[in-house]
C-alpha cells in the first residue's frame, strides 16, 4: 500500500482546490453526474472511522466494515485502486510534460477560435454585401454566383476550424472512445465519420457491388450516411428485443415478418427528409424467363438528423414521422427460387432550387413530396415492377445511403406468406430439364 | 625465399598487446576486486562454469534485438497523456516551420522589393513617376540613369572568392567524361 501512501497527499490537495470540477480545455458540455473519473467515494479516512465499502481494502478495513454490517464492493484489488488513484481527474494529472502539453494546446485552442470569430464576422460582412450591376445582367448573376460560391467554400472551412480547434483534446478523444459522443457537435461527428470509413463503409460497398445492387437497383451508389438494421423478434417493435443484421446477411423469414428497426446516422449538420425504399430485383419471373422488382417498403417525407437517428419502418405513420406509401410486405422467396436480395436505399429529398444555405447551423433544405401526387401515379403504389431508377428521376431524388439484407426459403417462409395473406405460398419452383444434346455417347471404357 | 609476414598476428601476441585496447574488451581485462553483489562471489564459487565474454555478449545483444523498436504498451490514461503530449509536440514543430517559412517568405519579398525600387530610381534617387511630379526633365543624362544600382546589385563578381570554386559545381551520379578542366579561366 506504499502507492496509497504515495499519492494520497496529491489526491487530497487536488480535491480541495475548487478547481476540480472546471475543465480547463474541453468545449463539450458535461452532465452533472459524470466527471473523468470514477463514482467519487467519501473521503478515505474521515474521522468516524466508517470505512467505505468502496475503497476498504485491508483484512482489517474489511473487518470494520462487516462490523458496519456493509459488503464490500468489488475485489479488494479494485478498492485499492479506487482508493488510490481516482480522486484526480484526467485533466489534473500531475505530470509535467502532460500539462505543459494541455497548455500549449489550451493556448492554440484560443487562438483558433479567435480565427473562427473572425472567419464568421467576414462570412456575416461578406453575405451582408449586395452584389451591384445591372438588373437581370449576366455581369451581376455572374457576381452573384461567385459570392455564393465565396460563402459556400468559407463555411466549408469554418467548418474544418471548427473541427480542427477541438481535435487535439484529450477528454474528446476519450469520451469518444467512450461512446459518450454528443453527435449534435462537429468534432464527434467528424471522428465517427472517420470510424465509419475506416471499416464499416467499406464493407458495405463490398457487399453492394459484390452483390450487384449497385447496377441492379441503382446505377451508382456514394454512401454518406451508414445504417444498422435491427428485426423485431415479435409483432410489437417497441417492447420486443431487437436482433441486429450485418450488411447483407440472410435473415429468416420469421425473422423478417415485422417492419425492421433502422439507424440513420448523417455525419453533417442539420435535419433532412428522407425517402426510404426497399426493393427486392430478384422476383421470379416465368413468362419472361426473368427477374423483375418488387417494391417492399415506401415511405417519404422522413426526418432524419444526426442526434435523431432511429427510424421504426413500422411506426413512421403512428409516430407521425413521415408519410408511409407502401408498408412493410415481408421478405419471402418462393420454395425452388434463388435467394433474393433486399436492398434498402436511403433517399435525400434535395431542395429544388438550391439556396444560399447559411454556414451557422441552419438546417439543410429538404424539400417535402407531396404524397396526393405520388398516391395518384400508379407506377409508385403498386409493388411489383417498381422501378427506383424511375422514382428517383421523377421526384429528383439523391441516393445517400443503403443496406442490405438477403432472404431465401425456409420452414417459416409459409407460415409468413399465409399469414400476409400472399398467394402462391405453395408453389415451387422447378429447374427446366435441360435436354441432353442428341450426340451419340460413346463406350464408357474410354471414360477410365 | 621470405617468410611471410607476421605482422597481422602482433595484435594476438602477449607481448606486443598494448594498453589501449577496444572498451568492449576492457571489462575483460580489468577485475573486479569488491564484489558489488553476493551472487556474483556464488558464480565464481561454482568451478567448471565459463564467463562468457563482454564482447560475445554484445555481439549476442545486437543480433538478437531488433531495429524496430518493441510497441509501447501503457494503460489508458497512459495512453491518453502520450497521445497528448505527442499531439502538442507535432503542433508545436508544424508551428515552428511555419514560422520559419512565413519569416523566409517575409525576406525573399523585401529582398524583392527592394531590388524592384533599386531597378526604378535614377542616380538621384527619384522614380519616373516622382520626377513627373517634381517637374524635372525626363531625359536621362549622364548621371541620373535610371537603374545603375540595380545593375550592380545584381552583378556576380566574386560571389565565389572566399569558397573553393568545386563547390559551384553541381553534383551529378557520375563523374564527367573529360574530367576536370583544370586550365579554365573566365
Amino acid at each position: 500500500m506504499a502507492l496509497q501512501r504515495a499519492s494520497r497527499p496529491v489526491a487530497r490537495c487536488v480535491r480541495q482546490s475548487n478547481l476540480l470540477n472546471k475543465r480547463t480545455l474541453a468545449t463539450t458540455t458535461i452532465e452533472p453526474g459524470f466527471t473523468d473519473a470514477a463514482p467519487p467515494p467519501p473521503p478515505s479516512a474521515p474521522p468516524s472511522r466508517t470505512r467505505n465499502p468502496l475503497t476498504a481494502s485491508t483484512p482489517a478495513a474489511e473487518k470494520q466494515l462487516a462490523q458496519q454490517r456493509q459488503v464490500p464492493v468489488g475485489s479488494r484489488r479494485r478498492r485499492a485502486a479506487l482508493a488510490s488513484t481516482t480522486q484526480i481527474p484526467f485533466v489534473q494529472l500531475p505530470y509535467q510534460c502532460f500539462q505543459e502539453a494541455r497548455a500549449f494546446l489550451r493556448e492554440d485552442r484560443q487562438e483558433k477560435l479567435e480565427a473562427i470569430r473572425a472567419q464568421r464576422d467576414k462570412i456575416a460582412r461578406l453575405g451582408d454585401q449586395v452584389v451591384v450591376g445591372e438588373q437581370d445582367g449576366e455581369v451581376e448573376r455572374r457576381k452573384q454566383r461567385e459570392k455564393e460560391n465565396r460563402v459556400r467554400s468559407m463555411g466549408r472551412r469554418l467548418a474544418e476550424m471548427k473541427v480542427l480547434a477541438d481535435i487535439n483534446d484529450p477528454v474528446v478523444k476519450k469520451k469518444f472512445e467512450d461512446g459518450q459522443s454528443d453527435m449534435s457537435k462537429p468534432i464527434y461527428r467528424h471522428l465517427a465519420d472517420a470510424k465509419w470509413r475506416s471499416y464499416k463503409r467499406v464493407l458495405l460497398l463490398q457487399r453492394l457491388t459484390q452483390m450487384h445492387v449497385m447496377p441492379d437497383v441503382l446505377p451508382a451508389l456514394d454512401p454518406v450516411v451508414s445504417t444498422e438494421l435491427a428485426f423485431p423478434t415479435s409483432a410489437n417493435s417497441t417492447t420486443s428485443k431487437l436482433r441486429s443484421v450485418h450488411h447483407g446477411d440472410f435473415v429468416p423469414s420469421a425473422l423478417a415478418e415485422h417492419a425492421p428497426t433502422l439507424w440513420i446516422q448523417p455525419y453533417d449538420q442539420g435535419t433532412r427528409l428522407c425517402t426510404i425504399v426497399v426493393v427486392n430485383p430478384d422476383v421470379p419471373n416465368v413468362e419472361k424467363d426473368g427477374f423483375d422488382y418488387r417494391c417492399h417498403y415506401l415511405a417519404v417525407n422522413l426526418p432524419v438528423s444526426p442526434t435523431d437517428t432511429r427510424v421504426r419502418l413500422g411506426e413512421v405513420e403512428s409516430q407521425r414521422k413521415g408519410d408511409v406509401i407502401l408498408d412493410w410486405l415481408p421478405a419471402y422467396a418462393q420454395k425452388g427460387a434463388p435467394y433474393q436480395r433486399m436492398s434498402i436505399i436511403i433517399l435525400e429529398q434535395p431542395s429544388p432550387a438550391p439556396t444560399l444555405t447559411s454556414p451557422f447551423g441552419t438546417a439543410a433544405q429538404s424539400r417535402v413530396l407531396d404524397v396526393n401526387q405520388i398516391t395518384e401515379d400508379p407506377r409508385y403504389i403498386t409493388r411489383q415492377g417498381f422501378k427506383l431508377r424511375s422514382f428517383v428521376d421523377r421526384y429528383s431524388l439523391k441516393a445517400v445511403g443503403a443496406d442490405l439484407f438477403r432472404t431465401k426459403w425456409d420452414e417459416g417462409t409459409a407460415g409468413v406468406m399465409q399469414r400476409a395473406g400472399i398467394v402462391g405460398w405453395d408453389v415451387e419452383f422447378l429447374r427446366k430439364r435441360v435436354e441432353p444434346l442428341p450426340y451419340q455417347r460413346m463406350g464408357g471404357e474410354r471414360y477410365r | 625465399m621470405r617468410p611471410p609476414s607476421t605482422a597481422l598476428l602482433r595484435a594476438f601476441s602477449p607481448i606486443w598487446r598494448t594498453e589501449s585496447l577496444p572498451w568492449t574488451a576492457r571489462g575483460c581485462l580489468a577485475q573486479q576486486t569488491a564484489p558489488f553483489s553476493s551472487a556474483e562471489q556464488r558464480m565464481a564459487r561454482e568451478k567448471g562454469r565459463l564467463k562468457t565474454d563482454m564482447r560475445i555478449t554484445v555481439i549476442r545483444y545486437h543480433m538478437k534485438h531488433p531495429l524496430t523498436p518493441r510497441p509501447l504498451r501503457f494503460s489508458r490514461n497512459r495512453a491518453l497523456r502520450h497521445w497528448t503530449i505527442h499531439r502538442a509536440w507535432r503542433l508545436y514543430q508544424s508551428k515552428l516551420r511555419q514560422s520559419r517559412q512565413l519569416e523566409l517568405e517575409r525576406q525573399y519579398n523585401s529582398m524583392a522589393s527592394a531590388c524592384e525600387a533599386l531597378r526604378l530610381i535614377d542616380s538621384h534617387g527619384l522614380t519616373a513617376e516622382e520626377r513627373s511630379r517634381l517637374g524635372e526633365p525626363e531625359v536621362s543624362e549622364g548621371g541620373r540613369e535610371v537603374g545603375r544600382l540595380y545593375r550592380i546589385a545584381m552583378r556576380k563578381d566574386e560571389v565565389w572568392k572566399g569558397v573553393p570554386i568545386e563547390y559551384a559545381k553541381i553534383q551529378t551520379d557520375s563523374p564527367p567524361r573529360d574530367g576536370w578542366n583544370h586550365a579554365w579561366t573566365k
